[in-house]
């Protein structure tokens, strides 16, 4: 980024650090900065160096990432700088960089919020310039499209699966539950002492929406009809588990790292999470667990999971660059690559073949590939009015969960908000 | 402030006289004056002014995620506001905000006064152990906040843990848990996050009192209460006055303390307006009404801004 | 607070017993252990294992400790912790530079538009601070100041010259007129009385915005966040928060981080302490 920053200095005319003064007028100017279309800088030859951004704060992915960026730098001989930020800066910081025409040549963006980045116009098609989609499970495409082009491509996805202690359910003489009931009945059964049956993630963001829309989903609920019955039956088993005790009142509270901690502690015995958590949970020796698909509310029905996951996409700058950038976007998804980046970070990889076979070697994936299958993208049924939606939802889930409202009253508020 | 004590201010040199009767010279006299506060002037125009202006202007726009890259927004007039106003958490939201800042400036402002009156006293070790009192604030609120909601969790909390042992309470308090505790909690994370900034700088108005008064006073036989009432309150006025006030801004406009705890949960229960502010700009990405709610905010301070220089002035023609 | 405390805070003059001393500091320890419980909580999470701090049966003691934490802390913070210094140290002069002479014009030579100044200050703290990150990030993007510490001490100098300049003119309003109009009766510049006769008198104002600037400065996230781009110009809040990712089931490394983070700024408040205890006696024996 220096480098680039340097070069820029020198077509900006206005340019001259380190007066106060500069700064000083700074306010004036900025009200004049929008419109020039500056770029990422660098002149019309081919760039050497790229500038990425992303939101991978944890580890493993925050240290595989990086690796992965630079053998496709390596490839396509450029220099990828690469940048990460916590994920409640990255929309606002993306958002600044698009108002001063400086987005990244690389960002990789959560899918749900593709379509607004998209709509800004800064991002380059990806199938303008000639990146396919073929072989990815149709929902992952739809993801990434916003108005019948691609604008993003997801390296790997991932969904949310039920785990369970397996030395807690051969204690008890269980198995892993597979419908709502044996769900609720199995939590109750393993709430002993100081150990609760199931922990998930009821945080009033995204995160707790997310964590709640396979239950939703599988229930048949529509993100356009938030107070529908099916949607109210949703909310009241979540009710209920926390009702009964069989989980803490403190799951509002929980994101879904908290929800690995108490799972970890063994303060759980079993829990809603991501393939993410895997590479962490594989780590603990001492730890013994399954992964199972969510539960279902009645045995014929088959889970529908918010498809999770990130996709990368291309800045608008100058012609050169955004070829550069494109070229090291196909790098990144090519099966190797996204195999690899699937298999370190805990995704599931895009490609249904390669899908499949890291199913077949790696049974903790199994569950996770096999929902994949039928996982739904969450801005389909709404494209950029998801972001509202989700709140007025997670707002719901919370007020049942931690303030006695009634799943059908909380659920009719959210609706009402959400249409406002 | 009584008269006994005026006259006895004016026998000590360092003492806060009355202030007035000074520098009514020539005009010369206030170009200096322009002078000196015009580097201020200039921070001013060049480093809230912008920032200032695009807010207000965003406020009256229909300002969605496109409108940072086109920069086209169109103008709607005070629709923005009237769908803030009317949106079903606005009350509840103004409601814990109020209840927030007054929680938090009341506590702050009488712990931190105790402590700085306890720590102005000279005793082994005082001063190492009052500047111990600041190290919190050197911790970024991201570990120390994370600490906390250790400390406040239902289940494994120490603070549920102690109460539960010394029988205050029967049942595990849901401090981050429940819509009923959660405003609580955090006002009361908060009230630890504040009292140091309150204790310095009140200790430092109290280290400006001389001694002396206090002595002549208690040679006129006035007890610790009465010195306490008519020294030391009226001689803080000017120092109370910009805590009050700063504390007031600052508190109104926490944010880290709340996102880092509950995130304004469950709920909505903790949100107050600088996190609804938040949430609507960058959670359901409506950023002109995310902007609404900063001004309506900024129009608090336009307020208390008025009350404290009403008060300040006061204070002047107390003093003449 | 109880009038008798009071009494005796009064009484800090005349100095007191020794018996009555190690009273007061007994007192002051547990005040300290009740506000600074948390950062014990950080230590001692800091030093345990990490499925410990979600047990259900508090540990108070962190008898099986490992210094595991430790050991990563500080080999990745280092560098953070030196710039956030270096930020911290040139926010405190700009503001100096600016709310000095500022509350001088103000509080002493009574400047025209005072008033209206004073009312900008307060109604500028209340601006969003996204608002302001996004306006800064615009300006340091144009003229070429991203991961430039400069930048970052002009955008956390917003956070402290208001305070800064409030809290001086608090205290000026309070230096006795005779003092500075002897001064400019004897020929002394409006500059140099500034420095030589008021300054020093309203040192323990100047100490205290000196001490905020710094902590508003070091404790910043938003600003850092935002006009950072490269790790290794990234001050310690934004250093920290990374490594809190990176080691998001190892909290003890997380906490590690947190009171080694805390403890050259801490080493510093003791020492600028004594340095205000130093200026509070000069001051008596100005008298």
């Amino acid at each position: 980024m220096s480098r680039l920053l340097r070069t820029s200095r020198l077509f900006r005319p206005a340019a001259r650090p380190g007066a106060l003064a500069a700064l000083a007028a700074a306010g004036a100017l900025t009200l004049a900065a929008c419109g020039t279309g500056s770029g990422s800088g660098g002149s019309g030859g081919a760039p050497d160096t790229l500038t990425e951004i992303d939101y991978y704060d944890a580890a493993p992915q925050n240290t595989q990432l990086p690796q992965i960026l630079d053998e496709c730098g390596v490839r396509n001989g450029v220099k990828i700088k690469h940048q990460q930020v916590p994920r409640a800066q990255f929309m606002p910081k993306l958002l600044q960089q698009a108002s001063a025409r400086s987005l990244p040549d690389l960002a990789l963006i959560d899918n749900p919020d593709l379509q607004q980045v998209a709509a800004t116009g800064g991002l380059v098609s990806l199938s303008k310039a000639g990146l396919s989609t073929e072989g990815l499970y149709p929902s992952i495409a739809q993801a990434g499209q916003y108005q019948g082009q691609t604008y993003g491509i997801a390296p790997g996805v991932n969904g949310l699966a039920l785990y369970y202690n397996t030395d807690f359910f051969t204690r008890a003489g269980l198995e892993p539950p597979t419908t709502w009931a044996e769900l609720a009945a199995d939590a109750k059964k393993l709430t002993q002492g100081p150990r609760y049956g199931v922990a998930f993630s009821a945080v009033g963001t995204e995160e707790g929406t997310f964590q709640f829309e396979p239950f939703f989903w599988t229930a048949r609920g529509n993100l356009k009809e938030l107070d529908s019955p099916q949607a109210v039956k949703a909310l009241t088993l979540w009710k209920d588990l926390v009702g009964s005790g069989s989980a803490s009142k403190s799951v509002v509270t929980w994101t879904q790292a908290d929800v690995n901690d108490q799972f970890m502690a063994g303060n759980a015995a079993m829990m809603v999470n991501g393939p993410w958590q895997l590479p962490t949970l594989n780590a603990d020796k001492k730890l013994h667990f399954g992964v199972v698909p969510i539960p279902v509310p009645s045995p014929d029905a088959k889970p529908v999971t918010p498809l999770g996951g990130e996709v990368w996409t291309v800045g608008h700058s100058k012609p050169a660059r955004e070829a550069k950038a494109v070229a090291v976007v196909k790098c990144l998804l090519s099966q190797d690559e996204s195999a690899k980046w699937s298999k370190d970070a805990g995704y599931i990889p895009s490609n249904q073949r390669a899908a499949a076979q890291l199913a077949s070697a790696d049974p903790q994936l199994a569950a996770f590939v096999q929902e994949v299958g039928t996982a739904k993208a969450r801005t389909t049924e709404l494209g950029t009015a998801y972001p509202k939606v989700s709140q007025a939802l997670a707002d719901a889930i919370q007020a049942v969960l931690a303030g006695g409202t009634s799943p059908g009253s909380a659920l009719s508020q959210a609706q009402s908000a959400a249409k406002n | 402030m009584s008269i006994t004590v005026q006259g006895r201010q004016a026998a000590t040199t360092a003492a806060p006289a009355p202030p007035g009767g000074r520098s009514r010279g020539p005009a010369r006299v206030r170009w200096a004056a322009v002078a000196f506060v015009a580097p201020a002037w200039l921070y001013v125009a060049g480093f809230y002014l912008y920032p200032l202006a695009s807010s207000i202007r965003m406020g009256f726009q229909d300002y969605t995620v496109s409108s940072f890259y086109t920069g086209v927004a169109p103008y709607v007039g005070w629709d923005n506001y009237s769908k803030v106003l009317h949106d079903g958490h606005f009350g509840e939201t103004v409601l814990n905000t109020v209840l927030f800042t007054a929680g938090s400036l009341a506590f702050q402002f009488a712990i931190g006064l105790a402590l700085a009156v306890f720590f102005s006293r000279r005793f082994p070790l005082g001063g190492p152990l009052r500047s111990l009192l600041l190290v919190p604030w050197l911790l970024p609120l991201v570990v120390s906040g994370t600490a906390w909601r250790w400390i406040l969790d239902t289940d494994s909390g120490v603070l549920n843990h102690v109460l539960l042992n010394v029988h205050l309470i029967a049942h595990p308090v849901p401090w981050l848990a429940s819509t009923h505790d959660s405003l609580t909690a955090v006002t009361l994370v908060n009230i630890w996050v504040g009292i140091p900034f309150n204790m310095v700088i009140l200790y430092g108005g109290l280290q400006s009192i001389p001694g002396e008064l206090y002595e002549a006073a208690s040679l006129d036989g006035a007890g610790g209460w009465q010195r306490f009432r008519h020294i030391t309150l009226p001689l803080l006025r000017p120092v109370t006055a910009v805590v009050l006030t700063l504390g007031l801004i600052y508190t109104v406009k926490v944010f880290d303390v709340i996102m880092i705890l509950t995130q304004g949960g469950p709920a909505g229960s903790s949100q107050t307006l600088t996190t609804f502010a938040y949430n609507l700009s960058f959670q359901q990405l409506e950023f002109g009404r995310g902007a609404a709610v900063g001004n309506l905010l900024i129009g608090v301070a336009v307020v208390f801004a008025v009350v404290y220089l009403r008060a300040t002035r006061e204070q002047r023609q107390a003093g003449r | 607070m109880s009038a008798t405390t009071h009494r005796r805070a009064a009484g800090r003059a005349a100095g007191t017993g020794r018996a009555t001393g190690g009273a007061y500091t007994a007192v002051a320890l547990l005040i300290l252990a009740v506000m600074l419980f948390p950062l014990y909580w950080m230590l001692n999470a800091s030093l345990l294992p990490s499925t410990e701090l979600v047990r259900h049966a508090p540990t108070w003691f962190p008898v099986h400790g490992t210094l595991q934490g430790y050991r990563r802390a500080l080999s990745t913070q280092g560098s953070h912790l030196l710039i956030s210094l270096g930020v911290s140290a040139g926010t405190v002069v700009l503001v100096l530079l600016i709310a000095v002479p500022a509350a001088y014009g103000l509080a002493q030579l009574r400047a025209p538009g005072g008033r209206l100044l004073t009312f900008a200050f307060l109604v500028a703290q209340m601006i969003p601070g996204v608002v302001m990150a996004n306006s800064f990030y615009t300006a340091a993007n144009r003229l070429g100041l991203l991961d430039s510490p400069l930048a970052l001490v002009l955008a956390d100098s917003t956070l402290c010259v208001p305070f800064a300049v409030l809290i001086l003119q608090a205290s000026m309003r309070g230096v006795p007129a005779e003092l500075s109009e002897a001064a400019l009766l004897d020929g002394a510049s409006k500059l140099r009385t500034l420095l030589s006769v008021i300054l020093p008198v309203s040192r323990n104002a100047v100490v205290t915005a000196s001490l905020f600037s710094f902590l508003f400065a070091w404790a910043d996230f938003l600003f850092a966040v935002t006009l950072t781009t490269r790790d290794d110009r990234a001050p310690v809040t934004v250093g920290i928060y990374r490594f809190i990712g990176a080691h998001l089931s190892d909290w003890n490394s997380v906490m590690a981080t947190g009171i080694i983070a805390s403890l050259p700024a801490a080493v510093l408040l003791v020492v600028a302490q004594r340095y205000v205890a130093a200026g509070v006696t000069s001051g008596a024996v100005k008298d």
